[in-house]
């Protein structure tokens, strides 16, 4: 179970069940009981009614008058019910009440004790019955046991039980749910700080804030504010990493080209000029190569770097060229995907579509076509991307290209950095994850595609 | 033709000028950035040739600053920096092409000539108004297929008239775009190697390629054959 939420709400949601249906059996069973003990003594009552109401008839015997006072008694079918019997078990007398029913017939009870008991009709219907054993004293002075019984149906009881409980249930269970309800809409707010941190890393990710902001419970500002820290120190590396690396560049290629100056300035003889140069194109190579490193040199760099809108850089990019190529006046046809962006560095995207661009108007006879389209990946990412650049020239044999990839291998020496541009352009597709493959072009000459995956997010 | 060359590094602008210098050119030159902007708004330029980075100002503040100030003339950058986002910055802000460093000279010299080429709107190196077609790569200029001897000032003239054929030179900007010193500047100088130039191209006085509008200076008169 990985959402704090839903573990805080099964938590509490068990809690609430148990509190509240130990309740409602602590409530249901007290309040059965003080029900049952109000019955036994109405039940009493009536059996000192019958008591009372009994005479002894001429006969000798005992007799009731046809209408007792308890109008239930006299009623059929009310659900009280009242009868006599002798110590050999035989009925006496019964109330009318009882006219058709048959009330089961208990034992003999010690004489002057009350016995209650739960007994039933034979149609099911549940009775409590109290019966109490009495010595009748006669006027003649003899003395006849006798078995006082009334009994009550309990199916009102049990209904006024069960409308109780029904009650009990249904409120206990709407103030669980209320507040269940007031615990998650809580948990929502107290859990809201969480949500938004990684709403804004997901931003950040994507590029479109610099860092979290500060506007966080008191127990999450530091953790917002080290994040915010390490944030801001990755991006100073990264940026002097880059600089660094620049700022060598430079001042390892200056000499380099005045030293170049000076051999051809001094006019030495042609053939040590030769071998100057070969070294100082050869330093050139390493520093060119060595120290153009793409500026995402892990995944981890999501965080640190954002999306480029390629778009303006391509067209910066073919004006630039067409400046450059202005005598070739090169065709070059630019079909962007609307709205596509890089999730890199500015300048490894110029990097990319620059070398390949570059190399292709180099090589093209009139027409060169960069086409830039977004790709997904596996597991439905998204946020790829492919170029491609297309040209009408000689293209490039399979079996050089090959070659061509590798480390500063160049395939004419005629046209210089041809091969460094690839080796670097496979470089920085490398270290986003992408690959770059040479093929032919319906155009005629190569096409070169760059493939870029989604960045695998880290959420 | 006037240049100016904005590189810090003592070695190679003095190399550089000193071989401009050699092919034909009035070179200015600027070792750091403050001084490469002034020169870069104040002094008749036809080429600038900076480097991206340059102490105080830099190069791509200067490229920017000039272009917002109306300066037309060609740039070229040199830059060390072997980034396509130097080169696409540098580029957008106004420049025309970049030299990367380590350059041949010959690189720099022939993107010079070019850039020159274009901006007097031609589309080739070779320069054909009617019979008179000047090479600049070889500073040669040929009348009906014949060479004409001349001297390396002469074909300065020539070679600054042709480029921007159609269009009236002053007296004071021929000076002030071809001599290399500021002591050097009279204009009967210019008047007596004019004269030169019409007998040597126009010995017969039938095509008459160079126009004197009297007060204001000299026109290249004939036709463009091929211009961009």
């Amino acid at each position: 179970m990985s959402s704090l939420s839903a573990r805080l709400l099964i938590s509490v949601s068990v809690l609430l069940l148990l509190f509240f249906g130990a309740t409602v059996v602590v409530l249901d069973t007290a309040f059965r009981t003080a029900g049952e003990q109000a019955r036994r003594d109405i039940l009493d009552g009536h059996l000192m009614q019958l008591l009372a109401a009994a005479n002894p008839n001429d006969e000798g015997a005992l007799s009731f008058p046809p209408d007792l006072h308890e109008e239930r008694f006299n009623t059929i079918g009310s659900g009280l019910y009242g009868e006599l019997r002798d110590d050999g078990g035989e009925l006496v007398w019964r109330s009318r009440s009882a006219l058709g029913l048959e009330i089961p017939q208990g034992g003999f009870p010690q004489l002057g004790t009350r016995v209650f008991e739960r007994e039933s009709l034979d149609d099911g219907t549940p009775l409590l019955t109290l019966s109490l054993a009495v010595q009748w004293e006669f006027p003649d002075g003899e003395l006849k046991p006798y078995v006082f019984k009334v009994a009550e149906s309990l199916d009102s009881f049990n209904a006024q039980v069960a409308e109780f409980r029904r009650q009990l249930i249904g409120w206990f269970g709407a103030i669980a749910l209320i507040m269940l309800l007031s615990i998650s809409v809580l948990m929502r707010g107290l859990l809201r700080p969480l949500r938004q941190i990684e709403t804004e890393i997901g931003e950040i990710e994507e590029g479109k804030r610099a860092s979290l902001s500060e506007k966080f419970p008191t127990e999450l500002t530091g953790v917002a504010r080290n994040m915010n820290l390490l944030i801001d120190n990755e991006r100073a590396r990264s940026d002097r990493y880059r600089h660094t690396l620049d700022n060598l560049a430079h001042s390892l290629k200056t000499p380099l080209a005045a030293m170049r100056a000076l051999t051809e300035d001094v006019g030495s003889s042609t053939q040590l000029q030769g071998r100057f140069n070969e070294q100082i194109e050869r330093m050139d190579e390493i520093v060119r190569y060595q120290l153009r490193k793409p500026a995402a040199a892990s995944a981890a760099d999501n965080l640190v770097l954002g999306p480029v809108p390629v778009a303006k850089e391509v067209e910066r990019l073919v004006s630039g060229l067409g400046k450059v190529y202005h005598d070739k006046r090169p065709i070059i046809e630019s079909e962007v995907a609307p709205n596509l962006t890089f999730r890199g560095d500015r300048g490894d995207f110029l990097e990319l579509a620059g070398n390949l661009l570059d190399n292709a108007c180099k090589w093209c006879k009139e027409r060169v076509a960069i086409t830039l389209e977004s790709s997904s990946g596996p597991q439905g990412l998204t946020g790829g991307m492919r170029l491609t650049v297309d040209d009408d020239g000689p293209g490039i044999p399979e079996e050089a290209a090959e070659a061509l990839l590798e480390r500063g291998m160049r395939l004419d020496e005629a046209t210089p950095g041809h091969g460094i541009g690839l080796a670097i352009v496979r470089d920085i597709a490398k270290s986003y994850g992408g690959t770059l493959t040479i093929g032919r072009s319906a155009l005629g000459g190569a096409k070169i595609t760059v493939d870029i995956p989604p960045a695998a997010s880290g959420r | 033709m006037r240049l100016l060359v904005i590189e810090d590094d003592d070695t190679l602008r003095e190399s550089l000028a000193a071989q401009l210098a050699e092919a034909g050119y009035a070179v200015e030159q600027a070792a750091d950035g403050r001084e490469g902007l002034y020169f870069a708004m104040e002094y008749p330029v036809d080429l600038a040739i900076i480097d991206l980075g340059l102490p105080e100002v830099s190069g791509l503040d200067i490229i920017r600053e000039a272009r917002e100030k109306g300066k037309t003339y060609p740039i070229l950058i040199l830059t060390a920096r072997d980034r396509w986002q130097d080169k696409v910055d540098g580029l957008s802000a106004g420049a025309d092409d970049y030299v990367v460093k380590p350059f041949h000279f010959e690189e720099v010299g022939a993107r010079v000539h070019a850039l020159l080429r274009r901006s007097g709107g031609w589309a080739s190196s070779l320069m054909t108004a009617g019979p008179v077609v000047l090479d600049m790569a070889r500073q040669e200029v040929t009348v009906d297929d014949s060479p004409v001897e001349l001297t390396s000032f002469e074909y300065k003239i020539i070679e600054y008239l042709m480029l921007r054929a159609g269009q009236v030179i002053s007296k004071t900007e021929l000076t002030e775009r071809l001599y290399d010193q500021d002591f050097e500047r009279d204009s009967n100088v210019i008047e007596v190697f004019i004269g030169r130039l019409r007998k040597k191209l126009d010995p017969d006085n039938a095509l008459k390629p160079i126009e004197t509008l009297r007060g204001r200076g000299y026109r290249f008169a004939l036709e463009r054959s091929q211009s961009e």
